[in-house]
């Protein structure tokens, strides 16, 4: 019998959708080759707007609920362990390599999903200024961030590039070259775990293609640059950015409170204390 | 009306010295500067010329930072406990020496006395005071991964609160154990450079501290050195955009604290003789050089007519003149460049429609000037009620339900701050998590504290100066 080949597709606003270009471009395995959807500058926008009204969904959930949809992806990975192992196989990395690989990023989504409802405690606090007043500095989510991962084939940096940004509300637009069928597959999962349509989108593709556009357009607050990117192209980024002082990333830290700080803003809140 | 009539109380200007020419503070010492170039600083009340200063080129810039180099060898030997003593002993000297720096303050930029006495001195040397005592916990702050100097940074600050600037920049780079090459604004240099004595009073090692002058050609042989790690900017949006893809591709660390258009709403419930008293202080505080004013009034509709009738009464007892008058509330506008910008700004503001209430005052021969001013009947796509004016200007704007007050003081590119006026606490807390500001006042407006941080939303910038978030823009998360 024939063996079905599944067709990877992008995933957008909770949907699974092909480039409005029908460009596409391949990614050979050991025993595949796959077709996957190149991303048009258009099929930015629309991710963009689809991460508009993701983060207002995502961030209105309450800190508990966004930590367990994070934890039910844990448990999405864990039920399909097997077949991330040997889709890294395929890519070329040993068994073992594989399987740590695989329960590495599933130990990365837990601390993230426990960290959901605890950073800020981490992270804001009470001033003590010099007068009668009440004056506290939280913090709250960018918005819209564009987060573009590593190359290297692994899941765990993967949902590195995503989850620092989610845990804190942010909404998310990952976008990935080589590590494309890993992330379209890994969309099927985020599909199973309750996110909000729009709130982590997942596109592949030449980053050179959108560059100027990643850091031109306003709706994407801040842009995260995980991979090792040349100059010219951050070069592109950072000047485009620079019209709407957007918040530029280069390789940010992977772990520990380091890894959440970018993607927050400081409020603070003063009342002066009386009768 | 029937106004008090006040005696004059004018501070003496003779506790201060000022000379007739000065050179950069690099390395330990004034040096002349190797452009040879020099621009007069004026007294913005007077028109008198104060002193000149040196219009810092490429080769001074690169001296500079050399010397910061230099002086980064000798700062990272020196123990945190050490760098912590020298920090404390620079808040004393501010201290003993605030009423000297007070009246250079008004003098060169014509803040009234009472505010560079009163608000700026004591927060200055709070705030050395303040981060001096984290420069031996900074493992504390943020945890050790996140701990580390950047190096030598450049450092560009603006003419409004010119010492407050320098100390929200110095004291915490110093505290985390960066070398600093430090320009001040080309219109208010003159505290800057008294400063720079102090850290030679006090011993802090050669090239720790270094001071260039000049105007914007000097700022951006800074921020185009390829040595310096980190840039640190307070100022216009446009110039903040400058720096930004100034230095697109490098690996340098960026602050920002740029522009702002802040929003200041009294609801309806509000205590309103309270809030006519944090709106006047919100938007004439500082003759309205205040990035952070609250330059926008937004009223319920309701109590529109009552609320300006309250805050013309109280505009009116606003007294406008020498800064050096103890009575002073409102001193001179800092330039003739920013008299023009405002003068251009309240024009077009009447020709879109907008209806101008400036108070009735006698304004000085000399020195430049603008009157205090509200604007009612605005719409809000009138320039007037978008773009900065930096200037005592208040643009009123009128809304009827909470959901439509968050949505006009967000619609603006920037978001630095913001103000709330109600009596019911869960409105100002339902405000607060809606409004895009980096601060929020609730029934106060304009208070400042070096323990509280301060920066802006979306096109105000980023990164933090004050507290513990202030520590963030000067350390480097090692990864």
């Amino acid at each position: 019998m024939t063996e079905v080949k599944k067709t990877y597709k992008h995933y957008v606003d909770g949907k699974f959708v092909r480039s409005e270009s029908g460009k596409v471009y391949a990614i050979d395995l050991k025993k595949e080759k796959y077709e996957i959807p190149l991303t048009s500058k258009k099929d930015l926008r629309d991710a963009v707007t689809s991460s508009k009204a993701g983060f207002a969904k995502w961030n209105s959930l309450t800190m508990y609920n966004k930590s367990q949809i994070l934890y039910r992806l844990s448990e999405m990975i864990e039920g399909n362990k097997e077949s991330y192992i040997s889709l890294l196989q395929q890519h070329g990395l040993t068994k073992n390599d594989s399987k740590n690989d695989v329960e590495d990023a599933v130990n990365t989504i837990i601390w993230y999903a426990g960290i959901v409802d605890k950073w800020e405690q981490l992270t804001g606090n009470l001033n003590p200024v010099a007068g009668d007043y009440f004056n506290i500095s939280h913090q709250e989510p960018i918005g819209v961030t564009f987060s573009l991962s590593s190359d290297d084939i692994s899941l765990n940096s993967l949902v590195k590039s995503f989850l620092p940004a989610m845990s804190v509300g942010c909404s998310v637009i990952s976008f990935t070259n080589q590590n494309a069928v890993l992330a379209l597959k890994l969309s099927e999962d985020i599909n199973n775990s309750d996110f909000p349509s729009g709130s982590l989108n997942i596109l592949t593709g030449n980053f050179e293609n959108i560059v100027e556009d990643v850091g031109a357009h306003v709706e994407i607050r801040l842009a995260a640059i995980y991979s090792n990117i040349s100059n010219d192209l951050l070069e592109t980024l950072d000047v485009k950015g620079s019209d709407s002082v957007k918040r530029i990333v280069n390789l940010p830290s992977d772990e520990g409170l380091g890894s959440i700080i970018p993607f927050v803003e400081t409020k603070t809140v003063w009342h002066p204390k009386g009768q | 009306m029937n106004n008090w009539e006040y005696a004059e109380s004018i501070e003496s200007e003779k506790i201060v010295k000022i000379e007739k020419k000065y050179g950069h503070f690099i390395n330990g010492e004034f040096v002349s500067p190797n452009s040879k170039k020099y621009l007069d600083t004026i007294s913005p009340s007077s028109e008198e010329v104060l002193s000149s200063i040196s219009i810092g080129n490429e080769k001074d810039v690169d001296f500079a930072v050399n010397a910061a180099k230099e002086g980064l060898k000798q700062w990272s030997k020196t123990s945190p406990s050490e760098r912590s003593k020298y920090l404390f002993k620079l808040a004393r000297l501010i201290q003993e020496r605030s009423r000297e720096f007070a009246v250079l303050e008004s003098l060169d930029g014509g803040k009234p006395i009472k505010e560079s006495r009163d608000f700026d001195l004591p927060q200055v040397a709070q705030n050395f005071f303040y981060y001096a005592g984290w420069a031996d916990k900074i493992d504390l702050a943020w945890g050790s991964g996140i701990s580390k100097p950047y190096g030598v940074v450049g450092q560009i600050i603006p003419w409004n609160f010119p010492l407050l600037m320098l100390s929200w920049k110095v004291a915490p780079a110093l505290a985390t154990g960066n070398t600093v090459v430090l320009k001040p604004a080309e219109t208010t240099p003159l505290t800057a450079l008294l400063f720079a004595e102090l850290c030679d009073e006090v011993g802090l090692p050669k090239g720790v501290f270094n001071l260039i002058t000049g105007d914007g050609t000097t700022g951006s042989e800074l921020v185009n050195h390829k040595d310096i790690k980190k840039i640190a900017f307070t100022g216009s949006t446009s110039v903040g955009k400058y720096i930004q893809k100034s230095l697109a591709g490098r690996d340098v660390g960026l602050t920002l604290e740029l522009g702002g258009k802040a929003a200041n709403i009294v609801y309806n419930d509000a205590a309103l003789d309270e809030a006519v008293e944090g709106v006047v202080n919100g938007i004439f505080f500082n003759q309205g050089h205040v990035c952070c004013a609250g330059s926008r009034l937004l009223v319920q509709e309701d109590i529109h007519d009552v609320f300006i009738n309250k805050l013309e009464k109280r505009m009116q007892t606003l007294r406008v003149g020498n800064p050096l008058d103890k009575n002073t509330d409102i001193g001179a506008i800092n330039s003739k460049d920013q008299l023009d910008k405002i003068t251009d700004l309240v024009n077009e503001g009447v020709s879109d429609g907008g209806e101008l209430f400036q108070i009735e005052c006698e304004l000085p021969k000399n020195g430049f000037w603008f009157k205090p001013s509200l604007f009612t009947g605005v719409q809000a796509n009138y320039k007037i009620a978008t773009e900065e004016i930096f200037g005592p200007v208040l643009t009123t704007l009128t809304f009827r339900t909470p959901d439509e007050a968050v949505e006009i003081a967000n619609n603006t590119e920037y978001g630095l701050s913001a103000g709330i006026w109600t009596e019911k606490g869960s409105k100002i807390l339902w405000t607060a998590d809606r409004l895009d500001a980096g601060v929020i006042w609730a029934n106060t407006f304009n208070k400042f504290d070096p323990a509280s941080p301060f920066g802006g939303y979306k096109e105000s910038g980023f990164g933090r100066e004050g507290g513990r978030h202030g520590l963030l823009s000067y350390l480097k998360a090692s990864s």
